[in-house]
């Protein structure tokens, strides 16, 4: 079994908020699927995630959404390099979200984190898994 | 800004079992980012992962206490080839000890279907051709 792609969907408070929020951090919303209620950010051409109103959000599930005080989730992301690494949690950080842990560097893989403006834990990695040590 | 993959990280309870559930739903784990902690389910080669982690382990790496399931922060929607896998993935799931928690919704270009897992994650199953999503 395989999927084609994955739309991660987070509760927000403030969908225009999160829109600018992600926008520059640098990633680009996918208008066709945003709307008052919803921002849909694109993070390549199959993963996305959907930043729904907490009011929406609650009407896809029946249990009551979390409150920021706990994690069911924590998203990790690869990206290209150690400078797009440091460069999105900066952005983020200036932006109103607050770091997470310190950054952590493997040799191998260079890693750094966020809180984002409704709690939601992300992490930035950058992996070479060429230079990954055998165990 | 582009991402080149991304891991999604869950905390379960028991990592064998989880193992099996969704070895059961046809996916590949990923032995090289597995142990007795945490395994590695491969949705999309390359590009995107699930990471199953013991809730003691996957609790190393916030500062908040984890979810115990009686909420919910995430719902993880994942696009698959056909309506038969949409089908036939939640079928697979309910009989291993997932649950159902919604109906299956046809809105003509899109069809979904939905299950939670044995940890209470709950997961959207969809097959949908964008190129017939209708106007606004």
């Amino acid at each position: 079994m395989k999927v084609n792609q994955i739309y991660v969907n987070l509760p927000v408070k403030d969908v225009q908020k999160t829109k600018e929020f992600w926008t520059r951090v640098g990633f680009s919303i996918n208008e066709q699927f945003s709307d008052d209620k919803a921002a849909c950010v694109a993070l390549n051409d199959t993963i996305y995630v959907m930043f729904l109103q907490e009011d929406y959000f609650m009407t896809f599930t029946n249990k009551p959404v979390a409150k920021e005080n706990t994690s069911q989730v924590l998203v990790a992301v690869g990206l290209d390099s150690r400078e797009d690494v440091d460069k999105i949690v900066n952005t983020a950080v200036k932006n109103g979200a607050s770091q997470h842990e310190e950054p952590q560097d493997y040799g191998w893989m260079y890693q750094n984190s966020f809180w984002d403006l409704d709690g939601h834990g992300w992490n930035m990695t950058f992996a070479d898994m060429s230079q990954m040590p055998a165990e | 800004m582009n991402i080149t993959d991304i891991y999604v990280n869950l905390p379960v309870k028991d990592v064998q079992k989880t193992r099996e559930f969704w070895t059961e739903l046809g996916f590949s784990i990923n032995e090289q980012f597995s142990n007795d902690k945490a395994i590695c389910v491969v949705m999309k080669e390359n590009h995107i992962y699930t990471m199953f982690l013991k809730e003691e382990f996957f609790q190393t790496f916030t500062n908040r206490p984890f979810a115990k399931g009686d909420t919910t922060q995430v719902l993880l929607a994942i696009g698959v080839n056909s309506r038969e896998e949409v089908d036939q993935m939640v079928k697979t799931a309910i009989g291993n000890g997932g649950s159902k928690y919604a109906e299956p919704v046809d809105y003509g270009w899109m069809y979904q279907s939905s299950f939670a897992d044995i940890n209470g994650h709950q997961w959207e199953v969809m097959h949908g051709d964008v190129s017939q999503m209708p106007a606004e």
